[in-house]
């Protein structure tokens, strides 16, 4: 465990623990709990790293490896934006709130524990803390679908649960330690028969595969965002997945030193499983009717990019699939806050159903399409640059044909997307545009908040380079 | 600020604010253009007054080597020095035009073209002259266009436009290929060492040339924009652009091109002067049996650029200084007559000659001026197209081709003719009854005339001093030496004149008695001839206009060629994606369907076949 950041695991902990019983006679104080506790946390963390002399030094002070405080801060911001979203989404009495803030509350302590383990086995731990937390987020609303999600999501990834923990023993047994720093100085000495390790590896690694719905396991990704209460799936889609499986899978890429022709075997499986979830979820997308089930598709593409480009394991890979996953905490986010908003206001995500939004919710249209050009990859947006730098690492690394077909599938992403945009937004105002009007401004201000950070990391991308250079420069000694 | 540099931007300056003024300020619009004119006229005047003292400008453009370069060596000045003449003298006389369209739009494109023509005439490097010469072809259609509000206006704009685009274009690429083999695009430094005819690519850039140089001038086949043009568009525009414009700055370029730039070989000369004969004479053919006052002059218009023509190709230095001395005096009197064709339109309200007659009692100045101007197109002694086409004769007879020269005896011989016919038919003979309080034109269209005229019998009595100030040193400028070029000598050639004179009025005389007496049908004789009948009949119905051909016959195909690539692209770009995207996608909607099994067993298979391709890839070895 990395000590330094166990403030940011236990006070949501704490939090957790406190808001059933502080708000069981005013239960919106269970609002207030939550959102105070997370904003503290992020205002703490933006001390800790935005410091002029932070940034002047380039980032040389950050505690811990920076990958660790990167995502400590995507997580608490993901969070917050979820739980103040959520303060004014939620309608009284239905449903839990004590319950449902709790649950929040556990999973981004769950998820900083993720975040913050330097061995195997605390790592499977607080991932399957977070995936208990995560089904019972599912279900919030107590509707068909959700449970159907839920179930859906627990039957299809706990044989990834099972296949963990079977490669942690291989491990176990035949390295003697779980410590991140024993695989890598394993996989850096060269041993010859490095067999059984790798193998116990490539078993973990199918674990994370599962987790985070990189096709052919993204089964449950569809039905479980679809299903999930409304501003649960920004958070699952945002941030959960993407930590208990592609955080892990781009840590284990870095120990397993991909980058200097380690396992070489298991890289060209990671990649060649990157590009069909490319390629399968942008595909998917294409035909959608359903919203959010277009933004699980486009997730399962997204998450592609990221395996693609840590089954790589170059630095410049590396980076951009840090990148990459801050961004698709950013771009995601906002997207599926914006479903939460039609959903409140018009009272569906079906996209035959609306159409011309923009007249009566512009506010959630532009910040919509703000986020659509960043994971399409059109500059100057923050997607843009983390798929350049995917893209320029393909290329540098001689997989041409990966790096054409990348290319290839971020203009099928910019396809579904418009479509989108055009069914939902814009286009001749339909009988849902002209019964519904914008959400209020509290509900708006996570969306705006997100899409100017994707603005501004877009425009500053040369200081978060410094930053992501930084922790990849670390994480790949 | 570089003297240079004045007759380009102050009427650049003024088109823009002539936008800003109202449309309906009274004179205003009109005082600011002409006294942006006149200024201009004055800057033009100075820079030609500092030779020898070449004014040039050079700037840094685009880099590599291509410098936003200005030179206004002898026959730049001389030909600015003429546009801005003539841009003056258009400004006066539009003053009170009324039928020139929208004044505001009229007067933009009035200094618009000045700017652009200046810019032309003075650019020394071949890229800033193309960037001028295109820039003309813009605003020659907004002039059209803008002229009058009807069908006909708009399809002469296009019909414009299309044609000199295309010429331009070949302009464009025989400039690329000019620059390419010289190593430069200064013309200054082309001329030091002229390039020759002896290879295949310089021959083929040389022709380029040629053709944009001679379209613009309206030579044919290239003219038949023009006489669309004479019923379609204003008369000021006439008088400015096809009579002056477009033919100062075609036959400059084509002698820069043919004298300045190129070493041209025999072979060349006999294409040119075969160029020159046929435009003299087809166009005058046509002109001869026009009913239009206007329609007439226009066709005149082309035929008198046959002279030019002819001369420059001659490539003696009598030849050449008869064409720039017979550019420089058509564009005066061809003006002048557009002018006149305009006051007499303004004032009895048609151009037809049927419907005119004895207008000179009644418009006096405008009838003398209409004489000067008709005598010195027909190459009247002592006129100044009879010493500009003297000049031509004798260089055709130099270049030991008689052939040429009794081709142009003949065009002269039609263009009295013709101007007999016209000036009978609109000043003399039986005023109709519905003309009878037709009054004078106004002062400011009789000033710009009368300026016009007095330039005609100018350079006629002294026809010495243009050729000693303006001619003979833009001869040289462009290196070409030469010999004494004036001087009235009463020899054979003055002789043969005075036949072609003669000849002229018997045939006016024949075709009166023909015509039984009415003027506008002197013509008729020749006209309704045998074998002429059908050619004319074919003329009219524009068999021998290559854009209508063009527009008719190859058009049509070519688009429904493109029409079929076109398709082809779409269907690859388009219709063959989405097809496959929407195969897969459709595929991939069946399959994600719910089923929990199915998804349970993709993903139990998926997981076996990782599991065995990591153990067999050295997993467990």
């Amino acid at each position: 465990m990395d000590k330094g950041l166990l403030a940011y695991l236990l006070i949501p902990l704490l939090s957790a623990v406190l808001i059933p019983f502080a708000a069981r006679a005013r239960r919106r104080l269970a609002d207030v709990i939550a959102n105070v506790t997370l904003l503290a946390g992020l205002a703490n963390l933006a001390w800790l790293v935005l410091r002029p002399s932070m940034i002047s030094g380039g980032f040389a002070d950050i505690p811990g490896d920076g990958l660790t405080l990167l995502l400590v801060g995507a997580v608490y911001l993901v969070g917050f934006c979820v739980t103040f979203f959520s303060a004014w989404f939620m309608e009284d009495g239905t449903p839990n709130r004590q319950a449902y803030y709790s649950l929040i509350l556990v999973s981004v302590a769950a998820m900083t524990g993720v975040v913050s383990a330097t061995d195997f086995f605390t790592l499977y731990v607080f991932i399957e803390v977070l995936a208990v937390t995560s089904f019972a987020l599912i279900t919030t609303d107590d509707s068909g679908r959700g449970v159907e999600g839920a179930l859906k999501y627990f039957f299809l990834t706990f044989p990834a649960s099972a296949l963990i923990i079977l490669g942690i023993s291989i491990l176990m047994l035949t390295l003697g330690s779980l410590s991140f720093d024993n695989l890598r100085i394993f996989m850096a000495s060269g041993v010859p028969s490095s067999g059984p390790v790798t193998f116990g590896a490539a078993l973990m690694l199918l674990g994370f595969l599962i987790k985070s719905g990189v096709a052919p396991f993204h089964t449950w990704t569809p039905d479980a965002y679809q299903g999930a209460y409304a501003p649960v799936s920004a958070h699952l889609a945002g941030i959960v997945t993407k930590i208990s499986g592609v955080y892990a899978l781009i840590r284990m890429a870095a120990l397993l030193h991909f980058f200097d022709g380690r396992a070489l075997a298991l890289s060209d499986l990671l990649m060649f499983l990157g590009m069909l979830s490319i390629a399968v979820g942008a595909v998917a997308a294409l035909r959608q009717k359903d919203f959010k089930r277009m933004l699980a598709f486009s997730s399962v593409s997204q998450v592609g990019y990221i395996v693609l480009a840590a089954g790589l394991g170059t630095p410049l890979a590396i980076m951009g699939a840090i990148f990459h996953l801050f961004n698709h905490a950013t771009f995601k986010t906002v997207l599926f806050l914006n479903s939460a908003s039609l959903e409140k206001s018009a009272g569906t995500t079906d996209m035959e159903k609306l159409g011309g939004m923009e007249h009566a919710m512009p506010w959630t249209s532009w910040t919509s399409v703000v986020a659509l050009l960043s994971t399409a990859g059109v500059p100057p947006l923050s997607g843009f640059w983390s798929k350049l730098l995917i893209i320029l690492a393909l290329w540098q690394a001689g997989l041409k044909t990966y790096a054409v077909l990348a290319l290839l599938f971020s203009i099928v992403t910019l396809a579904y997307f418009m479509v989108m945009q055009r069914k939902v937004f814009f286009g001749k105002k339909s009988r849902a545009a002209e019964a519904s009007a914008e959400v209020s401004a509290p509900l708006l201000a996570p969306a705006v908040l997100m899409s100017a950070l994707i603005v501004a990391l877009g425009l500053l991308f040369p200081y978060f380079y410094t930053y992501v250079r930084m922790v990849a420069e670390r994480i790949l000694i | 600020m570089n003297l240079i540099l004045i007759p380009i931007f102050l009427p650049l300056a003024t088109a823009a604010a002539v936008l800003l003024i109202s449309e309906r300020t009274k004179y205003l619009k009109e005082i600011l253009s002409s006294a942006a004119a006149l200024v201009t006229l004055l800057a033009a005047a100075d820079i030609f007054l500092q030779l020898p003292d070449v004014q040039q400008l050079s700037l840094p453009w685009i880099g590599s080597g291509l410098g936003f370069t200005l030179r206004a060596d002898t026959l730049s000045a001389f030909l600015l020095l003429a546009v801005s003449l003539f841009s003056a003298a258009i400004s006066i006389y539009s003053f009170s035009m009324p039928d020139k369209g929208s004044s505001k739009w009229f007067f933009f494109n009035l200094l618009m073209t000045q700017a652009f023509a200046a810019g032309a005439a003075l650019a020394d490097s071949l890229l800033v002259m193309l960037f001028f010469w295109e820039g003309l072809l813009v605003f020659l259609y907004t002039f059209i266009v803008l002229s009058q509000d009807s069908p006909g206006a708009r399809r002469t704009a296009k019909k414009a436009f299309l044609i000199n685009g295309v010429t331009d274009l070949c302009l464009l690429v025989g400039i690329t290929i000019t620059g390419y083999i010289a190593g430069t695009m200064n013309m200054s430094e082309i001329a030091r060492n002229k390039l020759t005819l002896d290879y295949g690519w310089s021959v083929f850039a040389y022709v380029l040339l040629l053709i944009g140089a001679v379209s613009k001038a309206g030579a044919m086949p290239f003219h038949t924009w023009i006489p669309d043009a004479a019923t379609d568009s204003s008369s000021p525009f006439m008088a400015y652009i096809p009579a002056a414009i477009d033919k100062l700055l075609g036959i400059y370029f084509l002698a820069r091109a043919s004298v300045y730039l190129y070493q041209l070989n025999g072979a060349m000369s006999i294409v040119l002067m075969t160029l020159g004969a046929f435009t003299i004479l087809a166009a005058v053919m046509m002109a001869f049996v026009q009913k239009d006052y206007k329609r007439l002059l226009s066709y005149h218009a082309v035929s008198q650029t046959g002279y030019m023509i002819l001369g420059i190709g001659t490539l003696n230095p009598i030849g050449i200084a008869g064409g720039l001395f017979h550019m420089i005096n058509h564009a005066t009197y061809k003006s002048c007559l557009f002018m006149t064709a305009g006051s007499v339109e303004r004032r009895t309200g048609t151009n037809d000659l049927s419907k005119l007659g004895g207008l000179f009692r009644l418009m006096p100045l405008t009838g003398i001026f209409f004489l000067i101007a008709a005598a010195a197109i027909s190459g009247i002694a002592p006129f100044n197209g009879f010493f500009s086409k003297e000049l031509v004769y004798r260089g055709a007879l130099d270049s030991g081709h008689p052939l040429f020269f009794w081709a142009a005896e003949l065009g002269s011989f039609l263009t009295l003719a013709s101007f007999l016919k016209l000036g009978h038919s609109v000043y003399f003979g039986k005023l109709p009854e519905n003309l009878k309080n037709t009054k004078e034109a106004p002062f400011s269209m009789l000033l710009p005339m009368a300026a016009l005229a007095a330039i005609c019998v100018l350079f006629g009595f002294g026809a010495h001093l243009p050729l000693e100030r303006f001619i003979g040193p833009a001869l040289d400028s462009i290196g070409v030496r030469h010999g004494a070029l004036a001087g009235f000598e009463a020899g054979k050639l003055y002789f043969l004149s005075v036949i072609v004179i003669l000849a002229a009025v018997i045939n006016h005389m024949l075709g009166l008695a023909a015509g039984g007496g009415k003027a506008s049908k002197a013509s008729d004789h020749i006209h309704y001839a045998p074998v002429l009948k059908e050619a004319y009949a074919m003329a009219e119905n524009r068999v021998f206009d290559i854009y209508e051909l063009g527009m008719d016959k190859v058009v049509p195909v070519v688009a429904k060629a493109m029409f079929s690539v076109d398709r082809f692209f779409d269907w690859v770009i388009d219709t063959a994606p989405s097809s496959t995207a929407g195969f897969f996608s459709e595929a991939s909607e069946r399959f994600h369907n719910g089923s929990y099994p199915l998804y349970l067993a993709l993903t139990l298979a998926g997981a076996l076949v990782y599991i065995l391709l990591a153990a067999l890839n050295g997993g467990l070895k």
